[in-house]
């Protein structure tokens, strides 16, 4: 009974007695949950045209945050550095495309899938004989991500933002918003989703495979840019960042791997729940520790009732 | 005719070679520069090796013998530890396991292997009972001997202010984490105050708000960080985010990093770890080091790294090897020793304050010794402080209460033991 009441009663009545409490818990899993969307969406684009996995997402958001503040670090200006990362990610974009996908071309998705763990491990060697292994502070302040702590007093309590969260959410509805009209409006956006739909019959009306794989892989650089400035503003630049993109993996089994808004909706529901999950049952009744398999096994749930997860595309393959 | 030539050739070499390999002190380093967690490992690593390279400069290694500080690359990693160690067993006279988690795998295979452990600061806290851990070595100061001395820091040396108290034990969840659990559990029970549990799991390093909510929830009197890696520094932003106060947030000697502090800077003053280690700029030895390694660009680390905490426990680290290599050549009279030989001179160091100048080490680390019952030496440690910009000596030598620890010690090898049966214990060793 006492056990019931722990599950069923406690957690509802600790988030109405202290609702100011519960809004930071609320805000805090919606910014964890946005962050994990911004990895998601670099797998899913990549998805969405190639049908490749790309294990390598993780380390190009490490790769790109380390360059932008190496390059920062030799004298270039925020802004410059910035720009001068967007261009390294698109020569990454290139090489990648030139030495590793394009000679794989018509391999089973395994090989390319295979592929993409060996560009992660170039990438991990490679970026730390370049930069080290050692922790770096992201220059938010250089790039005009504001520092200041809001205090809001809501039900007599206390919520603390972060206007460098808030940046954060807008940065990325922003960013999302613009990869949607992207892909939805343009002449290239709409290659990319024919490819992703039909190769065979996007290539038979000249859609250039190169063009969009090189296009593809750097929009995920962009997006690898992006979130490792949203990860590095919060607690610095390093290799654990990596770690950060096993988050993802819940998030495309809930979302479908082919579907935008099954990243955003599926990282904003782990973000979410995961942290309810853990402030109010997890806490108490577990001491804690369970962020680390609830997205897991939420996303099993849901895999149970729809394989295919929430927003992605029953495939019927007929043999 | 031609391959009797070349089998004779090649037993040559190989005899040739044998020769040349065992004209060094094999000292294996299983390090981590790469990973979550090289952001802490690589300017402890720079002072070890650094240490080695000057000695090998200045004197041509160690009784004339160079010493060979290869390093094996784990990334922190248990698996690719216990590789690493299989990998360089061979020839080793020592190995240096770098990690809780690989310690412990390795620690029975070194009974076996005859291979002493040399794990300063970190490891099992019972290897401490040199009867029962005849191989492995944990000075200066144990874990449980740090969890001792924050909870004097925090209580102003009374524990009985604890009394009611609630005390978060914020922690990586992996063993180097827990392993203060069984002596804060300890304490916790004795002087009535309330230990709040709180794991980091590896992918929630860098995002710790459910971990900060708790504690905001909670509202513990007192934070101990038992953090490593890219841990350290989520824990301090998330610190300053949520405004626990500083001065009621300490941690373990591998979380007091200034480039975790860094990234908070002034926002983080008044942050505490034990450590039994000082940066001393000054010392002869940093001079020496500068002399015959940096000067001579032979060094991996920065300019600014060399004065900072973890560069300096680095050298100490290796200090204390050294020092027990040169005690082995002593008592057994040759200056090619062997791995057993090595673990009569870790188990004899002598740190006096005298021999701690003569190295060159005033002001870097505390007096301590070790002996055959005791692997560890409990030199104690001093409090640092984040002033906003660097870590500064903000105590005299704490110590541990060793009354406390030792029956907890004693009861959790002996129970070690009897799980690992059959397991040889050292019954000659007394002292």
């Amino acid at each position: 009974m006492e056990f019931l009441r722990a599950v069923f009663i406690d957690p509802f009545a600790d988030m109405i007695a202290a609702p100011d409490f519960l809004l930071q818990v609320l805000w805090e899993g919606l910014v964890s949950g946005v962050l994990y969307a911004l990895i998601a969406l670099g797998f899913v684009l990549i998805f969405r045209s190639s049908r490749i996995f790309n294990f390598a997402q993780g380390i190009m958001v490490v790769f790109a945050a380390l360059t932008l503040v190496g390059l920062h670090q030799m004298g270039l200006p925020a802004w410059f550095a910035f720009a001068g990362t967007l261009l390294v990610m698109f020569l990454l974009a290139v090489v990648i495309e030139r030495v590793v996908l394009r000679p794989l071309v018509g391999q089973p998705d395994i090989m390319l899938f295979m592929a993409t763990i060996g560009i992660t491990l170039f990438l991990v060697g490679g970026g730390e004989i370049i930069f080290g292994g050692e922790n770096k502070q992201m220059i938010s302040d250089e790039l005009g991500i504001p520092d200041a702590s809001l205090e809001f007093n809501p039900f007599d309590g206390f919520l603390l933002i972060e206007a460098r969260d808030i940046t954060v959410v807008v940065g990325a509805a922003l960013m999302v918003a613009a990869l949607l009209v992207f892909l939805n409006r343009s002449k290239m956006g709409r290659a990319i989703r024919a490819l992703g739909d039909d190769p065979q019959a996007a290539l038979s009306v000249g859609i250039s495979l190169t063009t969009i794989w090189v296009l593809v892989w750097f929009m995920a650089g962009i997006i690898a840019l992006m979130t490792g400035i949203a990860w590095g503003s919060r607690a610095g630049v390093s290799f654990a960042l990596e770690i950060i993109a096993l988050k993802a993996l819940p998030v495309l089994m809930l979302g479908g791997l082919e579907s935008i808004s099954g990243a955003i909706v599926g990282g904003i529901a782990i973000g979410v729940l995961e942290k309810l999950f853990e402030i109010y049952w997890g806490q108490p009744l577990m001491g804690g520790g369970t962020e680390g398999w609830f997205a897991y096994v939420l996303a099993l749930t849901v895999l149970l009732f729809r394989p295919q997860g929430l927003f992605g595309e029953k495939i019927i393959e007929r043999v | 005719m031609k391959q009797l030539t070349r089998l004779a050739l090649a037993g040559a070499v190989a005899a040739f070679g044998t020769g040349a390999v065992a004209q060094e002190l094999f000292t294996p380093n299983l390090s981590y520069r790469t990973g979550p967690f090289a952001a802490t490992g690589i300017p402890l690593m720079n002072g070890q090796k650094d240490y080695m390279d000057m000695l090998n400069a200045r004197d041509g290694g160690i009784g004339g013998i160079p010493i060979n500080f290869e390093e094996c690359e784990t990334g922190y990693s248990t698996e690719k530890g216990v590789e690493c160690y299989e990998r360089t067993k061979g020839a080793a006279i020592v190995t240096q396991p770098w990690s809780t988690g690989i310690t412990l795998q390795v620690l029975p295979k070194t009974n076996v292997d005859q291979i002493p452990i040399l794990a300063p600061g970190y490891g099992f806290s019972p290897m401490s009972d040199g009867k029962t851990f005849q191989w492995a070595f944990n000075p200066p100061a144990s874990y449980w001997d740090g969890a001792s001395m924050l909870l004097q820091a925090i209580s102003d040396g009374d524990l009985s202010n604890l009394e009611g108290k609630k005390i978060a034990h914020l922690h990586l969840d992996h063993p180097y984490g827990k392993e203060p659990l069984p002596l804060f559990e300890a304490m916790a029970e004795k002087h009535g105050f309330e230990l709040l549990p709180i794991p980091v799991g590896l992918s929630e390093m860098q995002n710790q708000s459910a971990q900060w909510l708790q504690i905001r929830r909670e509202r513990p009197d007192f934070v101990i960080m038992w953090g490593w890696g890219a841990m350290n520094a989520g824990a301090i932003t998330e610190a300053v985010k949520t405004r626990y106060p500083m001065d009621q947030f300490v941690g373990v000697w591998w979380s007091g990093h200034s480039d975790d502090l860094q990234l908070v800077g002034e926002d983080g003053a008044g942050y505490r770890a034990i450590s039994w280690s000082l940066p001393n700029p000054d010392a002869p030895v940093m001079a020496a080091i500068r002399e015959h390694v940096v000067d001579t660009g032979k060094t991996l680390a920065s300019a600014e790294e060399l004065d900072e905490v973890f560069y300096g426990r680095g050298v100490v680290i290796s200090a204390i090897l050294a020092e027990g290599i040169r005690v082995a050549q002593e008592m057994h009279g040759t200056a090619e020793i062997s791995a057993p030989q090595l673990r009569d001179g870790l188990a004899n160091l002598d740190f006096t304050q005298a021999r701690i100048d003569e190295l060159g080490l005033t002001g870097m680390m505390a007096p301590f010794s070790t002996s055959c019952s005791d692997h560890t030496g409990h030199s104690g440690g001093w409090m640092i402080e984040w002033d906003g910009a660097k870590f500064v000596q903000a105590s005299d030598l704490l110590t541990a209460d060793r009354a406390a620890i030792d029956p907890l010690e004693a009861e959790k090898a002996a129970e070690y033991a009897a799980a690992n049966a059959p397991w040889p214990v050292n019954e000659d060793c007394d002292s």
